[in-house]
């Protein structure tokens, strides 16, 4: 009888330090099934082409995450991974696509991405505006500012960075490398003091302020932070699409809220992991190729998919909340 | 020795501040204002006719916001991201039911409205007896109900509207004005009636502003928020039918737009995210504001990124109006 | 020169006062108890002091200069720390994150450094280490302790911030005697380091072994400020109550009652619940059942679970002889029950709406209308707000717009629509004026001898004593005794209360 406690109890604190083991389980699960609806879905081109695919959602759902921490939410990542996306195709098509222009790019696309993260911060946090509707705001306004940059999806990417995404190194896919460092990035990040003060601010502003944290900066923070990361996402999907596109990550924001939540991060702050939304974009890839390999009817898929992610979603809530109990 | 000298903030404001903290008072104000320099911008803006045509779009919006007010008037974080799905369902159903007949209208309206009810009463449920936050349940939802769009389509051409539904929604229906703005007075004085003038109205408000309090004085929380969600939903799907009826035929994500555009009118008419106040005579002033604020940039000649660069400043700067949320320090 | 000098701070919500005049002069090295009943403002002038509280008026100086606080962070940095009554504590972070927010220790890189982190939190805990009970580990994460252990945390947190001035605002009021002991032994040392400390407590005898001046608050003013060997219990007492002839009459003058017990309408036999065990008693239409004892034993918590707001786990209910089981709030209000908590904030103010909105519900609920025209419901909203003296401008103004009392009256209001059988008063009267609270128990009264049948569970014994005509003592969650006729005296009632109180 105690040690069943002992047991439920050292099962919770473990769940604690690390909310995504139910979503790793989750993936793992996916993996199997995906493997056995399809033995050729298991094979390191095709894992290649899920990486290259949702390595994109991987990096907004990671910035989501620093938003989320706080009971905030950013709207907006869609629209500033389109604004990064076409900034940089229209950069480097000006200037030609040498290494060093490519850079440059990438440079002043991660300052793009840091601004808009700044705006949204100072309107949500500074102005203490409601963060789904302030953010929503933000949305249109950044959306405008890419179609201003490159009004019609289409312009070309430089060879040079889509053969560095989809290329190899050693023979393994630079993908997988990215992915390393993106696991690397988070391990480095979680040990940052910055991220147990979103997580204390998201606990309870007012406790956070009366303990004499600087609340409104912290949120600001966390926003730049996540725009920095809808940043990298835009290199990412550049690299897949090769191209230009302002429309492209209009979509992409619901799914990197809802990666988020199946990561084990609660929406109301103060609860989660990073590492578990980059599992949670994943197990979203993995959804669809099921239903694909299982060999749903066309017709069907949509739905399949989209109920089967809102069980899951449901069944995270619950798990979660049983957990935090 | 300093004298720390704050003065109430309640009492020092002065009137005109006071007057410009009514939400209802500065969209009419904006209103009339944005008709004016739409007016000088292009003659005929303001015309009648021009309004008129206004009111129409901003109908529909206006009867999915009724939706959204209520759930968002429930408080607990009350949101549902699921209507633009209800109203794309709603408008293809509609459509596939009446198959440009006018005997199919009564039946398309019943189908539409029990499928409405039908989703609704599962985000309900989802929310209330399983704790699934409104955000993920109903998000969740909406992708769901895109799939399902799929399935219906799939073989079936794209219905037609009835033309008596087509007739009603753009045609002259009573003194000159089209059956869609009557419809949409209807919703809301209904909505007028039920916040104001019933125990349901009082309960709504209750559950959103203390809902531990409503819960001690025996209000039935749970059942009045599954009753808000399915409301929400039948209101979408209503919606839905007169969209079908406005555009002609339905096609696919006609109602993706209406998702976060509903949630704005209900902020911008004073009801904030947190629930428990506001109500939707403001919304009903927030739905025209937007649309009129759209109609407006569509007769400037800057462009679509620069309509939308305008539409997204002006929305923060009216949000920066309404809806903040109190300083952390008391 | 005083290390800290308040003047004539004050604080306003509103139409309410949360601080009229609050002076406070604290001294280098002395421990400097805040007393005062409550809502008397000792919460809010700490928070000044602390700076999470803006002041409408007042000066304040630190060390002789005058200053101006911008915040938690800027008091901070001027070593002020404060003991929050309601917890600062972040939840889901560990105990050693917690007791370091403030000051996160890292490596040159900018990581966190856990080893300094588990290092300095265990300074902390090592002070406590022979009362701290079990699971208290640096990484163990706050949401899963216990209430005490959650208050040591809090006391960690503030000691980490090695501030010159420390307040503590009810830091004991979860703890043990042992725990309580070690508290003190740290605070006597810190003392002597030259600290100085303001501590909040409501245990006169705590407060008499530790402090060195006394400073009384009431109403929002400070009323005196004496050194500990100027001053005995009964001068505290005398200034936190003030002049008061007729409370003290009431007290003497609402001797117990002739008994006029008739049936009883409630019998409860071996309750039990999350806090309560085997509470078993019964209930006669037409008396006041007043429920004793320290603060939370148990009293609440038999209300809630007779309410059906807790969980009732074993025991049975009868209610004129029929069994009922309480499940929730609804199904006992149908039943004949109501509730009034002392908590309005949380269990009976419906925030920001008017005063119909807040009175209506019961009546909706008991009436089953539908239809909620303002005329028709002033007919009946009007009486009930009018027996109780409410003072209001209209229905329709919203009820932040009142002062807490009246607040409260509106929320019992509520009850007289329809009036209930079984009245649950859980602390009433906590944080509103005299005048409302007479009127009230007034009220009170008056329904007892209309037939209701009322149990009464106050904070403040004297109201306790005045008001009921029996008393169940709690203590630990059962009843250890019983007090009527002759033998309900304030001795036999705190006698009943300490003896094996924890």
């Amino acid at each position: 009888m105690t040690k069943a406690i002992s047991f439920k109890s050292r099962m919770a604190t473990l769940l604690r330090r690390f909310p995504f083991i139910p979503a790793l389980g989750m993936l793992m699960l996916l993996f199997i099934l995906n493997g056995i609806a399809e033995p050729n879905s298991m094979t390191v081109r095709a894992l290649k082409g899920v990486a290259s695919t949702y390595l994109a959602l991987v990096f907004l759902s990671v910035g989501q995450t620093f938003v989320v921490y706080t009971a905030d939410i950013d709207l907006s990542v869609g629209a500033i991974l389109s604004l990064v996306n076409v900034s940089i195709v229209v950069i480097m098509s000006q200037f030609g696509g040498e290494p060093y222009v490519v850079l440059l790019a990438l440079g002043a696309g991660i300052a793009i991405g840091a601004l808009c993260g700044l705006m949204n911060g100072i309107v949500v946090s500074g102005l203490r505006m409601q963060a789904i509707v302030a953010t929503f705001a933000t949305s249109i306004l950044i959306s405008g500012i890419a179609l201003w940059v490159l009004p019609v999806a289409g312009m070309p990417a430089p060879s040079l960075f889509w053969k560095v995404y989809g290329g190899r190194s050693y023979g393994i896919p630079n993908v997988f490398f990215f992915i390393a460092i993106l696991i690397a990035l988070l391990a480095i990040m979680a040990k940052t003091g910055l991220v147990t003060k979103l997580l204390a601010v998201g606990n309870g502003q007012l406790s956070a302020y009366q303990s004499g944290l600087s609340v409104t900066r912290i949120r600001i923070y966390g926003y730049i932070i996540c725009g920095i990361f809808a940043a990298l996402a835009a290199f990412c999907i550049t690299g897949d699409t090769a191209s230009g596109d302002p429309l492209v990550g209009g979509a992409m924001t619901l799914s990197s809220v809802a990666a988020v939540v199946l990561g084990g991060t609660a929406l109301s702050g103060g609860i989660g992991s990073a590492f578990g939304s980059a599992i949670g974009a994943i197990i979203i890839g993995l959804i669809s190729s099921l239903v694909f390999y299982a060999g749903v009817p066309s017709q069907w898929q949509n739905l399949a998919q989209g109920a089967t992610i809102l069980v899951v979603l449901m069944l995270g809530v619950l798990a979660s909340k049983r957990i935090n109990q | 020795m300093t004298i720390m000298q704050h003065s109430n903030p309640q009492e020092s404001r002065s009137a005109l501040f006071v007057y410009l903290k009514n939400p209802l008072l500065v969209a009419f104000i904006l209103i009339v204002l944005l008709l004016t320099a739409g007016e000088a911008l292009s003659p005929g803006f303001a015309s009648m006719e021009q309004i008129l045509r206004l009111l129409i779009v901003a109908a529909l919006l206006g009867i999915v916001a009724a939706g959204q007010n209520l759930v968002i008037l429930g408080g607990r974080e009350g949101i549902d991201l699921s209507v633009g799905g209800v109203v794309s369902l709603s408008a293809v159903l509609a459509g596939n039911v009446m198959d440009g007949s006018n005997a199919n209208i009564i039946a398309a309206i019943l189908v539409c409205l029990a499928a409405g009810g039908l989703v609704g009463l599962i985000n309900g449920v989802g929310v209330t007896i399983f704790g699934i936050p409104p955000l993920v349940m109903t998000l969740g939802m909406l992708g769901v109900l895109q799939g399902l769009l799929v399935v219906i389509r799939q073989g079936i051409p794209s219905g037609l509207a009835a033309p008596a539904l087509a007739n009603f929604v753009s045609k002259p229906f009573l003194f000159n004005l089209p059956g869609i703005i009557w419809l949409w007075a209807a919703v809301g004085l209904l909505m007028a009636f039920l916040l104001m003038r019933t125990s349901l109205g009082h309960k709504i408000y209750a559950i959103g502003s203390n809902e531990n309090a409503a819960y001690m004085a025996g209000v039935p929380v749970r059942l009045i928020r599954i009753m808000l969600f399915a409301l929400s939903s039948m209101f979408a799907a209503l919606a839905g039918i007169c969209i079908l009826g406005y555009s002609g035929t339905s096609f696919a994500n006609v109602g993706d737009s209406y998702m976060l555009s509903s949630i704005i009118a209900v902020v911008l008419g004073g009801t904030p995210l947190s629930g428990g106040k506001g109500g939707y005579t403001g919304t009903m002033a927030g739905a025209f504001l937007l649309i009129l604020m759209q109609s407006i940039l569509t007769t400037l000649s800057i462009g679509e990124s620069g309509r939308q660069v305008v539409f997204g400043l002006t929305l923060l700067v009216l949000l920066l109006f309404y809806g903040r949320s109190k300083a952390l320090r008391g | 020169m005083s290390r800290l000098k308040l003047q004539q701070i004050c604080k306003y919500y509103g139409a309410t006062t949360a601080l009229a005049s609050g002076d406070l002069l604290l001294e280098r090295g002395e421990i400097h108890v805040l007393i005062g009943a409550n809502g008397s403002g000792k919460s809010t002038l700490c928070k000044v002091i602390a700076g999470s509280v803006r002041p409408d008026g007042g000066t304040f100086e630190l060390n002789g200069k005058p200053v101006m606080l911008f915040g938690p962070q800027a008091a901070r940095e001027m070593g002020i720390c404060l003991f929050y009554q309601e917890l600062s504590l972040a939840n889901s972070l560990s105990i050693a994150q917690n007791i370091n927010l403030y000051h996160l220790p890292t490596h040159a890189g900018g990581l966190i450094d856990d080893a300094e982190l588990n290092k300095r939190a265990e300074h902390y805990i090592s002070k406590f280490e022979t009362v701290i009970g079990e699971g208290f580990t640096p990484d163990a994460p706050v949401a899963k302790l216990r209430p005490d252990q959650k208050q040591l945390v809090e006391i960690m947190k503030t000691l980490a911030s090695e501030a010159e001035i420390l307040i503590f605002d009810e830091p004991t009021s979860a703890l043990d005697r042992s725990q309580v002991e070690c508290f003190f032994s740290i605070l006597r040392e810190l003392k002597e380091e030259g600290r100085s400390i303001i501590f909040i407590s409501h245990r006169m005898d705590e407060i008499f072994d530790i402090a060195d001046r006394i400073t009384v608050i009431r109403d929002g003013t400070t009323v005196s400020s004496r050194l500990i060997e100027e001053t005995d219990h009964s001068t505290v007492i005398r200034d936190m109550i003030g002049e008061q002839p007729e409370a003290a009459a009431l007290e003497a003058s609402l001797a117990p009652q002739a008994e006029k017990k008739t049936e009883s309408c409630l019998v409860a036999e071996g309750l039990s619940g999350a806090h309560i065990r085997n509470v078993g008693f019964s209930l006669a239409k037409g008396e006041i059942l007043g429920l004793g004892g320290l603060h939370g034993q148990g009293q609440s918590t038999l209300l809630r679970t007779l309410f059906g707001a807790e969980k009732l786990q074993s025991g049975t209910l009868l209610l004129n002889g029929e069994a009922v089981h309480p499940t929730n709030p609804r199904a006992a209000i149908k039943n004949g029950f109501s509730y009034v908590s002392g908590d309005r904030v949380r269990d009976g103010v419906i925030t920001g709406r008017s005063i119909m909105e807040n009175v209506s519900p019961i009546h909706f609920l008991k009436d089953k209308t539908f239809l909620a025209f303002p005329s028709v419901l002033a007919r009946i909203i009007e009486p009930a707000l009018g027996a109780l003296n409410t003072k209001y401008s209209s229905l329709g103004a919203s009820i932040s717009s009142l002062s807490g009392g009246n607040q409260q009256k509106v929320v019992i209001a509520r009850w007289l629509t329809n009036p209930p059988d079984i009245l649950l008063l859980d602390d009433p009267t906590k944080g509103i004026d005299l005048s409302a609270k007479s009127e009230l128990f007034a009220l009170v009264r008056k329904l007892a001898d209309e037939g209701m049948a009322i149990i009464l569970y106050s904070s403040e014994d004297g109201e306790l004593l005045a008001h009921s005509d029996r008393i169940l003592v709690f203590n630990n969650g059962s009843v250890s005794r019983e007090l009527l006729g002759e033998d309900k005296t304030r001795f036999n009632l705190y006698e009943a209360a300490y003896s094996g109180a924890q």
